[in-house]
């Protein structure tokens, strides 16, 4: 890999100071006890409510298309940039492709890790079905996903602002994508969970030898068409979970899509009006 | 490879008849061939030929300190190579989408602790480690090449054996350890490991392993990885998209499948018996 | 270095058992996977390599290099990473497997007729699957069998060998890995062997002038043993390809 010389690394790898403390000595299962206590979740949430979501669209100004947003601390900025002919290709291709780059601000490398480049791969996965790729063949459009601030569900609110950004920036697509995110630990399941949550869901605490599952689960989904445009699982989970995860995931999309709705009237309505002004000042 | 729009429809209409173009029915899978133990330096390997689809794994073993975080687990790390043998596409850096792609649904498989207990890599805590280096090599790619690598990595690690340790040496920082000759060693337990399948939709109906023709046709397909009676990890692969009610279905189909694979790998390990001629004279 | 280990003992044996004459065995297998237009597989005692050839096909990646009165071979030379006994990092792209690609495709080029494919291109890989010594060699001897299964036409076999000299008077033939490592000098020679021509000689550290000599002829000897391993392979395969199908086409 050739390194940026212009740029300051840092040290390659960093240790958390806290590991070395004394208070790491809870166990998992007393951590899950903790998070989860008489039906409610650290933040006062239900089990399966999501978090308050804020969206906001024109964040970035050399980009054609961008948004931003929050779920409750995650925070996430997505840039699309105009189609351009697809570099270091020779052969034709008759629709166009995506490029997705996933960054995540965890003390890192500016280099992407594995897991960023997966990440990337499954949001281009996701997104890939709902653009008009035969409208720009031979051309890529590039989409940026920055996060800011990571606390749980980083994926599906990328993809999610994403699409956002995606119709802002005037790419022909098919159908608005929302994307929501699932863990499942101990026979709990988690909408939209957390990182501490998302942590504890990723390794199984049961020691009794039960057969819990755990896990998360990501989904896609493209609402009028009622398509799941990508699905993409970890952990271990049994199919009567997955069956019922999926269920909750549809309803959780489902609620995503008026807020994306509202917000892009909001925004069509909002150029219209400066458009007006426009026009106005140009007759008078 | 391209198929024509004909051609297409050929395929399409064999897999409505339950009929497919190579004579298959939907849930058949092509003629597998399994040997394990080829690589003779290294610590366990296996090669899988899945009809053309030739997949070599090698396991090699080091010492290595455990992450800080986890002081408790040994290493596992998952290398795609695709050589270009297999097709000229994969010349230089061509084939490392493919590879990268392959790698990361492998480590995504192998996550859980209840799949693959990395707990058992330990040598001593915080200090010493074991770290599995699973190298995956493709030599040549006939379609369906998740599955033939889950295959044959989950040969290669029950092929492999872990030296023992015989005494630990701890002086001051320095750590020394004494291992096992190469003729007393224990295998890994890879009962749980995991078994993907790749299933495909084409039309209206799902198909298991399909073939290059096959995967042109399909829009959508979906990798699920099963270990014992759960998911470990489900990836979709291909631009399309599903309603979630084929998605179950193919859920289904892929668990039921991978159930029959798991079944049929193990029996196959059970009897796999030290012949003269392996490798690539046969 | 430990010159006190000895690479033939007093009464003529190698480390490895054989005489100072002797090649490993060779085993080989042409057509060993169906896509690539030709494959071999060559083991050369315990190196392994396979080596597959794609064409001659249009020029892929702009016309640019395309020539107007000749093929381009286009080799890539590539260790598997556990080929090795320390586990490699990175199978390809390393400066030693660039050298061994040029080197590949300079003693390839001497021998395809390339006149016969203007504006195309040949592409030949080479995946070495366990390193023992005599890399290239391997790859040399593998690469003309995959271009034979191919129906490449050459002008004759190119053929490799290494040779060493022992004790500083004894040629021998054929350096393993152990060998190698123990030192001695190194000669790698692909040559055609019908024609007795040198296309490509290479050498690692030192030996008199005078040495040359014998241990050049003692290389061209080890290139037409193996040339008569291969001929023997071929002919043993297109005897099999040929009567499995009733010799269909021969006329």
């Amino acid at each position: 890999m050739p390194i940026d010389r212009k740029r300051i690394n840092g040290p390659e790898e960093t240790v958390p100071y806290n590991l070395y403390t004394k208070l790491n000595t809870k166990s998992l299962l007393q951590e899950f006890d903790e998070l989860f206590c008489d039906g409610k979740r650290a933040d006062n949430r239900a089990p399966l409510e999501h978090r308050k979501i804020f969206l906001k669209t024109g964040v970035v100004s050399q980009a054609k298309g961008s948004a931003y947003i929050e779920l409750g601390k995650t925070k996430v900025i997505v840039s699309v940039f105009d189609p351009r002919e697809i570099p270091n290709r020779t052969d034709y291709s008759l629709k166009g492709e995506i490029y997705c780059e996933f960054n995540c601000t965890k003390r890192r490398l500016h280099q992407q890790d594995a897991e960023e480049k997966q990440y990337s791969a499954i949001m281009k996965q996701a997104l890939e079905s709902t653009v008009c790729r035969h409208e720009f063949p031979n051309f890529q459009v590039d989409i940026y996903a920055l996060v800011l601030h990571n606390d749980g569900s980083p994926l599906s609110a990328a993809i999610t602002a994403a699409g956002v950004a995606l119709s802002h920036a005037g790419v022909p697509m098919y159908d608005l994508i929302v994307s929501a995110t699932l863990g499942i630990q101990h026979n709990v399941k988690f909408l939209d969970p957390s990182n501490t949550e998302q942590r504890l869901c990723d390794v199984s605490i049961s020691s009794d030898g039960k057969e819990d599952s755990h896990g998360i689960i990501v989904i896609s989904m493209l609402h009028t068409h009622e398509q799941i445009s990508q699905f993409y699982q970890v952990g271990n989970i049994s199919l009567e979970d997955i069956t019922e995860s999926v269920k909750v995931l549809e309803t959780a999309c489902k609620d995503i899509v008026p807020l994306v709705q509202k917000h892009l009237v909001k925004h069509i309505l909002k150029t219209i009006k400066n458009n007006e002004d426009y026009v106005i000042l140009v007759s008078s | 490879m391209t198929l024509c729009e004909a051609e297409k429809t050929f395929v399409l209409h064999g897999v409505e008849e339950n009929f497919r173009i190579d004579g298959r029915e939907r849930e058949d899978y092509r003629p597998m061939e399994l040997e394990t133990d080829i690589v003779s330096h290294a610590f366990g390997s296996a090669r899988l030929r899945l009809a053309n689809t030739d997949v070599l794994v090698a396991v090699k073993i080091e010492v290595d300190t455990p992450f800080p975080e986890r002081p408790f687990e040994g290493k596992l790390e998952f290398f795609v190579d695709c050589s270009a043998n297999a097709t000229p596409d994969f010349e230089g850096r061509g084939g490392e989408d493919v590879a990268i792609e392959i790698s990361n649904t492998l480590s995504a498989a192998y996550h859980s602790p209840k799949v693959f207990d990395l707990r058992k890599l330990c040598i001593l805590k915080g200090r010493k480690c074991w770290k599995i280096f699973v190298d995956i090599l493709l030599l040549e790619c006939g379609g369906n090449l998740f599955d033939a690598v889950s295959l044959a990595v989950k040969a290669a690690l029950w092929n492999t054996q872990v030296p023992l340790i015989r005494q630990i040496d701890i002086d001051g920082n320095n750590v020394e350890l004494k291992v096992s000759e190469l003729s007393d060693c224990q295998r890994l337990d890879v009962k749980t490991a995991p078994v993907m399948v790749t299933v495909c939709k084409i039309g209206e109906h799902c198909i298991v392993d399909p073939n290059v023709a096959e995967e042109q046709c399909s829009v959508g397909s979906i990798v699920v990885s099963v270990s014992e009676n759960k998911f470990s990890t489900v990836l979709q692969t291909g631009t399309g998209s599903l309603h979630s009610s084929t998605l179950l279905d193919c859920l289904k189909l892929g668990y039921k499948v991978a159930q029959r694979l798991d079944d049929a790998l193990w029996s196959t390990l059970s009897k796999i018996q030290p012949t003269e001629d392996v490798g690539f004279l046969k | 270095m430990s010159t006190n280990k000895e690479l033939i003992s007093k009464i003529g044996l190698r480390l490895d058992g054989r005489r100072a004459n002797e090649l490993r065995r060779i085993r080989c297998k042409l057509g060993v996977f169906t896509q690539p237009d030709g494959s071999a597989y060559l083991e050369q005692g315990l190196t392994k390599v396979l080596a597959a050839v794609y064409g001659p096909h249009q020029v892929r990646g702009g016309r640019s290099k395309a020539q107007h009165d000749n093929a381009i071979v286009n080799c890539q030379f590539s260790m598997a990473v556990f080929s090795t006994n320390e586990r490699k990092r990175r199978p390809r792209g390393d400066r030693k497997s660039t050298e061994l690609s040029m080197h590949l495709q300079q003693a390839l080029l001497s021998v395809i007729k390339t006149e016969l494919y203007p504006w195309s291109q040949i592409d030949v890989y080479v995946e070495v699957l366990h390193a023992d010594g005599g890399i290239y060699p391997a790859c040399v001897n593998a690469s003309t069998l995959a271009l034979i299964d191919a129906g490449i036409p050459i002008k004759e076999y190119v053929c490799a060998c290494t040779a060493s000299l022992a004790n500083n008077d004894t040629p021998m033939l054929d350096i393993s890995h152990q060998e190698e490592i123990i030192g001695g000098p190194t000669l790698t020679v692909a040559a055609l062997p019908m024609s007795g021509k040198i296309v490509l000689m290479e050498m690692s550290q030192r030996f008199h002038l005078d040495h040359l000599k014998k241990v050049l002829e003692k290389a061209l000897k080890g290139c037409r043993d193996v040339k008569q391993i291969l001929d023997e392979a071929v002919r043993l395969h297109v005897r099999d390809v040929g009567s499995s199908t009733g010799w269909a086409g021969t006329g």
